[in-house]
């Protein structure tokens, strides 16, 4: 799951199993707003995914990955910027 | 129209209650997600970038005013007010909750529909030239043909796990209006010698791998299709690759072992295996015909209302074609509205269209592999009535076969697949050539976009493709030229390096610029200045106006 990743920080996220919801992961649990999310160290990761394999496990959360965030703390992809903020489009 | 029989409404009842008792299987925790996933798949749930995504299969394209109301009523209720028509004659969900999805589909079950068939190694949802049984041209109608298939094929326990998906085309006459050539099977009816039967193509495909179908065999009698078909997914089963996904559809086997081999093992499989159980007798196949008869049409004299109303002129121009029936015709209507994802109906015009139906066109609905539907039997004498009903649910946009007509998959805003956005290329297209004459002094020309190489949107055989691409970070667009996907069928080829999503409207001014200097008159369509001039023409004109621009 983290195989690959670039940059320093990151947040984690999921889908919510029942809903198929975006998450990320805060300190009071899984939220839909990425603003309250933790922010993950590159010496973290390995904990975190721990704790998202638990949760998988809890049947809380499906498809856990981390989102890279670039040095001003934003979101880095376009994919994850969709992923956050929805479809760019008017339906 | 295809009715269930009571077995069909048994199988379809049992298999919600199934997939109920998984999906709660899989919440207790009972069921992994590794243990769930190929289970929802076959129940045609994907999970997207944002949410769940159900494909729901609308065999050979057929809908039923009672179905279109039915899918509205689940996009309100369980979805976002509004689907999506995929380029297999499919509709898609794209935020479904995972506890929801029994209910969906036991309200589809309803109306004689399911998800069975839209995803997974299996033989997928069979798809048909969205005019069969309507044009004077046809051989047969290949609708009861695609519907012995699917009954053959549907739960057939050899073949729900092949190497990689499978996916089928049947069409009745010479055009190919179902892509057919771009299919792992591709079945066309002909007539030799007061006989009719098959002319069959294997290991056609779009993906990473684009591949024109080639010809397994000439002709064969109807009553063995099933046999033949048995042989052709034997064979594959036997010998496609499952070591590699990439290299697991049947194109690559066909062009590894070269079609002169793969056909030997198909008929050696044919002569070994085929049996009379396979073989379809006159009384069934005349009990499927009976389910595709066409309505009570009476051939008549009636006249299409010529009005003075340029809209409604060039709406009858471009999106209404006569039917074989003298005095209808059939009506084409373009989900192609300006500045609207195409595709994407909402709820609201999908009831408004199950109504329009009953009034105009005996509740039939068909969906094509172009994204856009049609209403198949309409009395001349109510065209302008129709128009004026769909001119106000935005459903009379006249533009079918012209270039603001794109297909185009869901791209980078929906799937978790993408390298880049696809759809807000086709809203700029649309807006940019959105002027009627415009678009009719181009001609036609399809522009086909995926958001990436799996090309869901048909991009290796659009006219102009459009490949998104992600290049350091920032979407690329790449550039195909003189692809088909028609009776005529070719896969594109790339013009030079991508372009910035600001660029890629001028890089396609440049290139109709092209088209337009090599035009000799006015049927002298892109497709065919293509293939006179070839791609170096256009590839000097692009790119030379591009370094002089910068
Ligand atoms: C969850 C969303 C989707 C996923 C994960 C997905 C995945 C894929 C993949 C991996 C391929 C390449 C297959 C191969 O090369 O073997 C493919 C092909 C294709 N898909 Fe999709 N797709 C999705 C949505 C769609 C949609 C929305 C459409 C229609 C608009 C569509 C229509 C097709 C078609 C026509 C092909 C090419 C035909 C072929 O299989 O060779 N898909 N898809
Ligand atoms: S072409 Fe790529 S981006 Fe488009 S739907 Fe298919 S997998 Fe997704």
């Amino acid at each position: 799951m983290a195989k690959k990743l670039q940059g320093e920080t990151f947040l984690l996220s999921a889908n919510e199993l029942r809903s198929g919801k975006v998450v990320f992961f805060t300190s009071t649990g899984w939220s839909s707003s990425s603003s309250e999310a933790i922010k993950i160290k590159v010496d973290e990761i390995e904990k975190y995914e721990e704790i998202s394999i638990k949760e998988e496990k809890k049947c809380i959360i499906i498809s856990p990955k981390f989102v890279e965030l670039d040095e001003a703390g934003n979101i880095r992809t376009l994919r994850d910027k969709i992923r956050n903020s929805g479809i760019t489009i008017k339906i | 129209m295809y009715k269930y029989s009571d077995i069909d409404k048994k199988i379809i009842a049992s298999r919600v209650k199934q997939f109920e008792n998984q999906v709660n299987r899989r919440i207790e925790g009972r069921l992994t997600e590794e243990e769930f996933k190929p289970l929802r798949l076959m129940n045609g749930l994907y999970l997207q970038l944002h949410a769940y995504m159900l494909r729901i299969a609308i065999p050979y394209g057929e809908l039923s005013s009672k179905q279109l109301r039915k899918i509205a009523f689940i996009a309100d209720k369980y979805d976002r007010g509004y689907g999506h028509f995929t380029t297999r004659q499919n509709i898609q969900f794209n935020w479904p909750k995972l506890l929801e999805v029994p209910e969906i589909l036991r309200e589809l079950s309803s109306v004689e529909m399911h998800a069975i068939q839209t995803s997974g190694n299996c033989i997928r949802n069979i798809s048909s030239d969205h005019l069969a049984g309507l044009t004077l041209n046809e051989i047969e109608d290949p609708r009861p043909w695609c519907e012995i298939i699917r009954k053959w094929s549907t739960f057939h326990p050899e073949f729900s796990f092949l190497p990689r998906k499978f996916k089928i085309a049947v069409i009745g006459c010479t055009e190919d209006r179902a892509a057919m050539l771009v299919h792992d099977i591709g079945l066309r009816i002909i007539k030799r010698k007061n006989q009719v039967g098959f002319e069959i193509f294997v290991g056609g495909g779009q993906g990473r791998t684009p591949i024109i179908g080639k010809k397994i065999r000439d002709f064969l009698p109807k009553k063995d299709i099933l046999n033949y078909l048995e042989a052709i997914l034997t064979t594959y089963n036997q010998e496609g690759r499952r070591d590699n996904i990439y290299k697991a559809r049947i194109k690559i086997l066909v062009r590894e072992l070269g079609i002169e081999k793969f056909r030997s093992l198909v008929e050696e499989n044919f002569s070994k295996l085929s049996n009379k159980e396979l073989e379809i007798d006159d009384k069934s196949i005349e009990e499927i015909f009976g389910f595709f008869r066409l309505p009570p049409l009476k051939p008549n004299t009636n006249q299409i209302p010529s009005k003075n109303n340029h809209e409604y002129q060039n709406w009858i121009k471009q999106n209404v074609i006569p039917h074989k029936i003298q005095g209808y015709s059939i009506v084409q209507i373009s989900l192609k509205a300006p500045k609207k994802p195409p595709g994407d109906a909402t709820s609201n015009q999908m009831i408004a269209l199950a109504e329009i139906s009953e009034k105009f066109s005996f509740s039939e609905i068909r969906v094509t592999h172009e994204q856009n539907l049609v209403l198949p039997h309409v009395s001349n004498d109510e065209l302008f009535n129709l128009w004026n009903q769909l001119k106000i649910q935005n459903l009379a946009t006249p533009n079918l076969g012209l270039i603001t007509d794109t297909i185009c998959c869901p791209g980078m805003d929906y799937c978790a697949l993408a390298t880049a956005r696809s759809i807000p290329i086709s809203q700029k297209i649309s807006s940019h050539f959105n002027n009627y004459l415009k678009q009719k002094e181009i001609g036609d020309l399809k522009i086909k976009i995926s958001g990436c190489i799996n090309a869901c949107g048909h991009h290796h055989v659009g006219n102009i493709g459009i490949l998104g691409l992600d290049r350091k970070g920032q979407e690329s667009y790449q550039i195909t030229l003189g692809g088909s996907a028609k009776e005529d069928a070719a896969i594109g080829e790339i013009v030079g390096p991508s372009f910035s999503e600001n660029d890629l409207i001028d890089a396609i001014e440049k290139i109709l610029d092209t088209y337009k200097k090599h035009k000799r008159n006015k049927s002298d369509d892109f497709l065919s200045v293509f293939r006179r001039i070839g791609i170096k023409e256009f590839k000097k004109d692009l790119y030379d106006n591009f370094t002089k621009k910068a």
